[in-house]
């Protein structure tokens, strides 16, 4: 399955950057193909293409704070949690998407 | 109505505006600082030939952190409705200053304006050859006049008033209180290690400190320094006890988070933490609560929200903030070496998988 992401929290510095490692770990143990743009207080890291997202089957949204580009995501399969779920329980999260992706 | 506050996200344009200020805050916050350690204070307007250098900067600083009740409008009024919530919401939010109802007045400007901005963006419908009026003239005239009226005429006062006789009280405050205050806010800021309830508390000293009342943010903010550095000297005092409380990988991740705890971020010890979450906690909450009674009674203010160590320097009074460190530090260091159980070092690798975590509640998701 593929997967795309944003994270971001509230101070930018160290929540967007845990939850995007902690989702990226456990959907590569599930075999998905997986990518997370942060949005931190320094700006847009790894940003996600156009055809990345076109070719994704879900989208996960680990945000606690507003992002820019939402609308990138408007057709798609969206999942929208704080960042908070996402670092404490990344597996069962990307479980989660599974379920959702396939139903 | 639970429905209903839930879709309003109150938090979470709260959180979006909070994330706009604070480099705001720090940005300013340091200027202000320097001039002020070099006796320069913060001037109405500059007169050209009437002021040094160190006024300059105590007057730039000064003026920045006099627009946060705008800043946190506008942070807010944009997180609700986008790019045509900024002019309402910076209206509004010069609105609460001027009529002195300062940071709540501008949470609240912030709110009612960017609500205004997205009910005329969503019901008001005008013809075709209208539609470029439409954020240009329609949206911020009509978010703009309503909620800056409504902030002058209905809620400023009240607001302001409110706002005056919390910073009355707070600054009258006796040493007990100051204890007391302390020791709550040292407490709530690291029981979660910088999730929700440490959000709220900041989003509530980040208020106090746009009134001017410093104490209760660098008591939150030298907690979040010292609990990292707490659990590093954990350590080498468990080895006194002949003990050794942390297994291989713990030791790599401390050799990070400590760091990251100079520089004032907490979370590089959640992964310590999420190994043995009742003691963990412990300890750091009763390092936190004694961090916080001793910067509050001290009276450790630093004029910017964030830093780490390099508040200090900002601070009135930068040895009380250093003792407040070291009291927080050695006690956290102190309690868990004590409550921590023995373990290997060549512990088994954690088993990361699904089992162990928490269950996810199905109303923290959301999907569309």
């Amino acid at each position: 399955m593929k997967i795309v992401g944003v994270s971001a929290c509230t101070v930018g510095i160290a929540h967007t950057y845990i939850a995007q490692e902690k989702i990226e770990n456990a959907a590569k143990k599930l075999g998905d193909d997986v990518k997370v743009e942060t949005q931190g207080t320094i700006g847009i890291e790894n940003e996600l293409t156009k055809e990345e997202i076109q070719d994704a089957d879900i989208v996960l949204l680990a945000v606690d704070v507003k992002i820019s580009g939402e609308e990138r995501f408007e057709g798609k399969k969206v999942v929208k949690v704080s960042t908070e779920v996402a670092i404490k329980s990344p597996n069962k999260l990307v479980a989660k998407l599974h379920e959702v992706a396939g139903s | 109505m639970k429905e209903l506050i839930k879709k309003a996200k109150f938090k979470e344009h709260l959180l979006t505006a909070i994330s706009y200020m604070i480099p705001i805050v720090c940005g300013a916050g340091f200027i202000i600082a320097i001039g002020m350690a070099f006796g320069g204070k913060s001037q109405d307007a500059l007169v050209i030939g009437k002021f040094n250098f160190f006024q300059a900067m105590a007057t730039i600083g000064g003026k920045g952190l006099g627009m946060l009740p705008m800043i946190i409008s506008t942070g807010i009024a944009f997180s609700i409705a986008g790019k045509p919530g900024i002019a309402p919401g910076l209206v509004t939010g010069l609105a609460a200053i001027a009529i002195s109802a300062g940071f709540i007045g501008g949470i609240i400007g912030g709110y009612v304006s960017g609500y205004f901005a997205w009910l005329v963006l969503t019901y008001v419908k005008v013809p075709n050859w209208a539609k470029g009026l439409m954020p240009t003239l329609i949206v911020p005239f009509l978010a703009s006049i309503i909620s800056a009226l409504l902030m002058v005429y209905v809620f400023g006062t009240p607001v302001a008033w409110f706002t005056a006789w919390l910073t009355a009280f707070l600054k009258g405050m006796s040493s007990a209180s100051n204890l007391l205050l302390g020791a709550v806010i040292g407490i709530l800021s690291i029981v979660d290690f910088g999730g929700p309830i440490n959000k709220t508390v900041f989003a509530f000293v980040l208020t106090l400190q746009a009134q001017g009342i410093n104490g209760p943010v660098t008591a939150l903010q030298l907690v979040n320094t010292a609990t990292p550095i707490g659990f590093g000297l954990a350590f080498f005092i468990a080895k006194l006890f002949r003990k050794n409380i942390y297994n291989k990988e713990e030791i790599e991740t401390l050799k990070s988070a400590v760091p990251m705890g100079v520089v004032n971020i907490v979370e590089g010890s959640i992964p310590i933490v999420m190994n043995d979450i009742v003691r963990g906690i412990v300890a750091a909450a009763i390092g936190g609560m004694c961090g916080g009674a001793t910067t509050m009674v001290l009276g450790a203010d630093a004029t910017v929200p964030f830093g780490g160590f390099l508040m200090l320097p900002t601070m009135s009074n930068p040895l009380a903030g250093l003792a407040a460190i070291v009291v927080n530090v050695v006690i956290t260091g102190l309690v868990y070496a004590i409550i921590k159980k023995d373990v290997p070092y060549e512990a088994a690798e954690p088993v990361d998988s699904a089992d162990k975590e928490e269950d996810i509640d199905l109303d923290d998701i959301q999907i569309s």
